[in-house]
């Protein structure tokens, strides 16, 4: 998942309208930020499949996306917002940990339970929808906006400019569909 | 394209969206402030 995750932030953002939307968004997004730095630090592996769906096998990400490291994460993430208030500190923590969420349904088993555990977790809906899985972001991304725009009707301190984002959003999905990925 | 290149796209594509949406999200109020 990719554009999903930053869609989760926006119902993160709507449940926590006080939690800055930067905390937010870099929250969705702060696995796959770690993700980048470990692989090329040699800590994690990923090889490419041109041709086999999703394009790339995630060999050993266990540091980043495990279960456990997830909710660590998550906590140490939190827990840099502490002094803008409790609420804000959770919210950033979940955004981290709904990473993990989101992932579990999209990757096949490669999310560990704890580093080096022997058993990994993932529906793999990239694999078994090799296309789908595409439309099915779509329609998570779809329902977290509408969520999103109908809270920001009434709370007016976020989302008024919600049609951009979401068409920031939708063009990050288009970017990554399985039509665009390297052959 | 190599594992290294997809670290790195995938890095930036986790971080370069985050200003954008951050900056798009905010109320006029906000950027009034």
């Amino acid at each position: 998942m990719y554009a999903g995750h930053f869609a989760a932030g926006l119902v993160i953002k709507s449940k926590v309208p006080r939690a800055p939307t930067w905390v937010l968004m870099t929250g969705v997004g702060l696995l796959d930020i770690l993700f980048g730095p470990f692989v090329l630090l040699g800590l994690e592996r990923v090889t490419l499949t041109p041709g086999v769906p999703p394009g790339f096998s995630l060999d050993y990400i266990d540091w980043s996306h495990s279960l456990l490291m997830s909710l660590v994460w998550a906590v140490l993430f939190g827990a840099l917002f502490l002094r803008r208030g409790r609420t804000v500190a959770v919210a950033a923590a979940i955004a981290v940990f709904s990473h993990f969420l989101l992932d579990v349904f999209m990757h096949p088993a490669d999310l560990a339970l704890w580093p080096n555990a022997s058993v990994h977790v993932g529906f793999g809906l990239w694999k078994i929808l090799p296309v789908g899985w595409w439309f099915v972001e779509l329609g998570f991304i779809g329902v977290c906006f509408v969520y999103y725009y109908q809270r920001s009707r009434v709370v007016s301190t976020f989302g008024q400019r919600a049609w951009a984002v979401l068409a920031v959003i939708v063009f990050l999905h288009v970017v990554n569909s399985p039509w665009l990925m390297p052959k | 394209m190599t594992p290294t290149t997809m670290a790195i796209l995938t890095f930036l594509s986790f971080v370069l969206p985050v200003p954008i949406l951050a900056w798009l999200d905010r109320s006029p109020k906000d950027r009034a402030d």
